[in-house]
């Protein structure tokens, strides 16, 4: 018997606006977007609905009007799981806890299948709405919220020290949103697809600085479902599908950061997590095809390829220029466009990052695809990746 | 050691909280003093002040003052805020690494340059009409 969890079939909405803006006339409503990923997802297959017996949905963001989502769109959806109905939501890492968890039903036998989906708005969301909230979430709310730090300032903080330590330049750091936007505009999901250049980047208004614009995340809509089952199931469907190979959590002690003296741009949690996937997948780290990052900032793709070993300490803007991290490069790093490009709905980021590595690892990439990709790498992470975690997915056969 | 204390116009954008615990820390540092806990058991040092180590786990704990000293690790200057603080923008806050070995946020008074990374700083008291806050200048 072979539990190991698969991912069978996905369906999701471009990365881009879906929520109406106000006084707009609505479309379809949150859960009916989400209901035709669903049963899009599900038709693929071919499989009977009734033996669907978990679904885990990424909290929905404050934009979203409907709550108790999760049991009102099983309800609209007929579903009477006997797994777990839930939804869950810690930071970035949202999207990866929710297929976590579906992978979990699945290998203990809870759920046949597993759903691991999600909506998020926030494209005309009151920036209040969002940043009030996001202020209270990355930081002490008596001791360091009161200085005004919102999530990307922390972001901004590690490239300022980044810059410091290494010598690299804002310029150095640009050709990963070059690189970044080079892949999004091959991708058919992507928010942004425009070709930019360095000195695009780099004239940007400042954002928190030393970022700008284009150096932090857009604001963006999402909904993405995946189909999880186990490997089992799957070869008795007969359908491609790749399967789990690896998993890794690991979580550094800290809020942000710790109240002593530490290394901040080390992302030590992203290392651990990433070698425990890669110690239980049996392979090493350049056995690795390519690889989809949370990184919501140019600075944060820099620093989860150092910590992991994908380039040397000061190195990952230089080999991202080089193309040694790019399309046809030695080791490409988010093909999807990553948070930069393809967008990011950060509850959903780490599902639409699964995704692209389930694209690429069978091949259906098309334009972007990665030559004979068989093994994919993906991590995503909460607060200053002070928590991360790693899935390490494989071509099934 | 009493650090400065600037007076500003207006009430702090986002008060910090008060506890019966934590508020005196907040007094202390109306009166110039910047204090923490120290655990009595296994010597550790935190920020913020808490009523048990996050080492040990002891309740055994001792406030100490700490000399406002210290290094400026890192630091960012926010141009986007929610409203709140809308009427700050720009600011620049800064992550502070005391001498003691504590590392702390605070607000960056920079003058006429910048503040640089590894630079000296000094601690001093922002008193706000409804309440102090704290904040690095040049050394």
């Amino acid at each position: 018997m072979n539990n190991n969890p698969v991912i069978i079939s996905y369906a999701a909405t471009p990365v881009g606006r879906l929520m109406p803006k106000p006084g707009e006339m609505i479309e379809q409503f949150e859960h009916e977007i989400l209901s035709d990923l669903v049963i899009s997802a599900v038709n693929d297959t071919g499989i009977d609905k009734a033996d669907i017996g978990s679904l885990i949905l990424t909290s929905p963001t404050p934009a979203t009007q409907q709550l108790g989502f999760a049991t009102f769109l099983a309800a609209r959806l007929g579903l009477k799981c006997q797994g777990q109905i839930s939804d869950v939501n810690n930071m970035g890492i949202t999207g990866g806890l929710a297929f976590d968890q579906a992978c979990n039903d699945v290998s203990n036998g809870r759920a046949k299948f597993s759903l691991a989906l999600g909506i998020e708005y926030s494209t005309s969301a009151s920036i209040d709405v969002m940043m009030d909230r996001g202020i209270r979430v990355v930081g002490d709310v008596d001791f360091q919220s009161p200085f005004g730090l919102t999530p990307i300032a922390w972001y901004a903080f590690d490239a300022d020290r980044y810059m410091y330590e290494t010598g690299v330049t804002r310029e150095d750091l640009a050709h990963i949103a070059v690189k970044n936007r080079a892949h999004a505009a091959l991708n058919p999901l992507a928010q942004y697809r425009t070709a930019i250049t360095v000195e695009d980047v780099t004239s940007q208004r400042p954002i928190v600085e030393p970022l700008g614009l284009y150096e932090v995340s857009p604001r963006s809509d999402g909904a993405i479902c995946l189909l999880v089952c186990s490997e089992d199931t799957a070869r008795a469907l007969n359908k491609p599908y790749v399967r789990v190979l690896g998993r890794g959590f690991a979580h550094d002690g800290y809020h942000q950061i710790g109240d002593h003296h530490h290394d901040m741009i080390a992302f030590p949690a992203a290392a651990e997590a990433s070698n425990t996937a890669l110690k239980q997948a049996n392979v090493k780290i350049d056995d690795i095809d390519l690889a989809e990052l949370y990184a919501p900032c140019t600075i944060t793709e820099v620093l989860v390829s150092e910590a992991i070993g994908i380039a040397e300490r000061g190195t990952a803007s230089a080999i991202a220029k080089d193309g040694e991290t790019a399309l046809g490069g030695r080791l490409p790093v988010s093909t999807s466009g990553g948070c930069l490009s393809r967008g990011h709905p950060p509850g959903l980021t780490a599902l639409y990052g699964l995704a692209e590595l389930y694209d690429q690892l069978l091949h259906k990439a098309e334009q972007r695809q990665v030559k004979d990709a068989q093994l994919g790498m993906h991590i995503c992470e909460l607060g200053n990746y002070n928590a991360a975690l790693t899935h390490i997915l494989e071509t099934g056969r | 050691m009493t650090l400065e204390i600037v007076k500003r116009e207006g009430e702090r954008p986002l008060a910090p909280r008060e506890s019966t615990f934590s508020r005196d820390f907040w007094s202390r540092l109306s009166a110039g003093e910047f204090s923490t806990t120290q655990c009595q058991v296994c010597k550790h040092t935190m920020f913020p002040p808490a009523q048990h180590c996050s080492v040990c786990w002891s309740k055994e704990m001792l406030w100490v003052t700490l000399s406002g000293k210290g290094k400026l690790y890192a630091r960012t200057t926010v141009h986007a805020a929610p409203s709140i603080f809308q009427a700050q923008v720009p600011y620049s806050v800064g992550i502070i690494d005391l001498e003691e070995g504590i590392r702390i946020i605070a607000s960056l008074i920079d003058g006429k340059d910048k503040l640089k990374n590894d630079e000296a700083i000094q601690l001093i008291v922002l008193s706000y009409d409804d309440g102090p806050l704290f904040a690095v200048r040049r050394m």
